[in-house]
């Protein structure tokens, strides 16, 4: 906020202090504005924006079977070797990855995964609270990316939360209509 | 037994003037940290409380749980009796400022103040001047470069601004003819002084703030040069002693400038008892100056006593000339 206003008023302005009542003023009128913190993790969340490469997720088709064909070409792209794939070969003669294990701790999520998927399978979502205090939970396994979160349908918004005191101390978005307020709206500007 | 009696009223009067004057800088800290956060578009303290009002309380009990730390190099008596000499005097201020016309209570009258003084502003006046001892030695104890240095600005500064701030009242005194505060609150009725005194409200209210060192005069701490000026050494709860004066200092000299320009507790609607009105107008000033504290930065040294010197004394002796000119 460089510019404040203030006009160059000569010297009736100096003796009146222009400059500093302009100060006084650019300063109530934040003093009276909206704040624009999040309230995180009490009461808001930020969820981001769709393009957030946050926690894997494992799509699956009608029939509730996983659309991974394991052909471990996310295996093989990843920088870090953190996806572990290994195949089976299901009833019907579908191939099926038997085990599907993303060590959190390692992964960078570059996306790159996603990129290299065929099948529409492995996807990046938009959550990001993966802490934790046991480095075991941070092996993922595969019933785990089916059972994450999917992309939402909006992002970029702060919605209603609650912190999870007893649980995991995260931050748990609440189940509601709101759809959240555009956290942007909130910056003043002149 | 009757004349023990007569004692109560002054008893209960001073045990709620200190018990109030010792709790008020719990809920000043959480609005100066509020007033702070909102200028910067932040909520302040959330958490403790509803929206964290019992913060103050936390922070309390975070300093008086704390070490109690004096370094090896310091004047260890001097260094423990400073927050103290710091401290009375803003207690001091609060025996002469009136509250209130005297009011009825079971029958008897009861002067809502602890001493009506008939030199009440030259008291306060001269007991402010003292609460520089406890800055002045506090410096010198900690026997730190950043205290030593704090306190050597403090002093000039003191110096520097009680002379404007003295003249200042001058006007005040002149109108009045009186220098007892109730007296010149009366002298208030109809017109507030700040009509016929804009220019020493002006003066009174920047040495004032120079006087109580608060941004954007507040040289003797600087927390950005200084580290924290002439507390730096100082933890626990001797710190909060300082931090109690400070506070106390911030409340008197609003009082002071509502009691000696905008009428005290005369004006308010008929529907609000007149000491309530009093405290809103305090109210008032104590959130402009906390205003001005995130709103202006620091003045450098010489630019501090260039404005005592070059601009506040001559201006509140022109205030002293014009108003004698015109009362003639």
């Amino acid at each position: 906020m460089a510019r404040t206003g203030v006009k160059r008023t000569g010297w009736i302005g100096r003796i009146f202090f222009a400059d500093l009542l302009a100060g006084l003023r650019l300063t109530l009128g934040y003093m009276l504005s909206k704040t624009v913190t999040h309230h995180y993790p009490d009461f808001e969340k930020w969820v981001p924006y769709q393009r957030h490469r946050g926690h894997h997720f494992m799509n699956t088709n009608e029939k509730g079977e996983v659309n991974c064909v394991a052909c471990g070409l996310c295996s093989t792209i990843c920088p870090c070797d953190c996806i572990t794939v290994i195949p089976f070969e299901t009833d019907d003669g579908d191939r099926r990855p038997k085990v599907f294990d993303i060590d959190l701790a390692r992964c960078l999520y570059c996306g790159l995964c996603e990129d290299a998927c065929p099948a529409d399978a492995i996807k990046l979502g938009q959550e990001y609270e993966v802490s934790t205090t046991d480095r075991s939970t941070l092996k993922v396994h595969l019933d785990d990316l089916i059972a994450a979160p999917r992309k939402s349908e909006t992002g970029g918004v702060v919605k209603p939360a609650k912190l999870d005191v007893a649980g995991n101390q995260h931050s748990i978005l609440q189940p509601g209509t709101s759809s959240g307020h555009d956290w942007w709206s909130r910056i003043r500007r002149q | 037994m009757e004349y023990v009696l007569s004692f109560l009223p002054m008893i209960v009067k001073m045990a709620i003037v200190i018990g109030v004057l010792l709790l008020l800088p719990l809920p000043l800290t959480w609005l100066e940290r509020k007033i702070a956060a909102h200028i910067q578009q932040r909520p302040g303290p959330m958490r403790v409380g509803w929206h964290g009002l019992l913060q103050p309380l936390a922070d309390a009990i975070k300093l008086l749980t704390k070490e109690d730390h004096i370094p090896a190099e310091a004047d260890r008596m001097l260094f423990a009796i400073a927050p103290v000499v710091a401290l009375v005097p803003p207690f001091l201020v609060f025996v002469a400022i009136p509250f209130g016309d005297p009011i009825q209570v079971f029958g008897t009258t009861v002067t809502l103040s602890l001493a009506d003084l008939n030199v009440g502003l030259l008291f306060i006046l001269a007991v402010s001047g003292i609460g520089v001892f406890g800055t002045i030695l506090a410096g010198w104890a900690s026997n730190s470069k950043y205290a030593v240095l704090g306190s050597l600005r403090s002093i000039a500064q003191m110096i520097s601004y009680e002379i404007p701030m003295g003249f200042s009242v001058i006007g005040v005194v002149m109108l009045a003819n009186s220098m007892q505060l109730t007296q010149i609150v009366a002298a208030q009725q109809g017109l507030w002084n700040i009509v016929v005194q804009p220019i020493g409200f002006f003066v009174f209210f920047v040495a004032g703030l120079a006087e109580a060192q608060r941004i954007p005069f507040d040289l003797p701490e600087a927390e950005g040069d200084l580290g924290a000026g002439y507390h730096t050494e100082y933890s626990g709860i001797r710190f909060s002693l300082f931090m109690l004066a400070e506070y106390l200092v911030l409340v008197a000299l609003a009082f002071l400038n509502v009691l000696l320009f905008f009428g005290g507790w005369l004006g308010g609607p008929a529907f609000l008892p007149p000491f309530i009105w009093l405290f809103l107008k305090v109210g008032f000033f104590i959130w402009v100056f906390m205003w001005l504290r995130f709103t202006f930065p620091r003045y450098r040294y010489d630019q501090l006593m260039t404005i005592g010197w070059k601009v506040l004394l001559p201006l509140s002796l022109l205030n002293i000339l014009v108003s004698g000119f015109l009362m003639l």
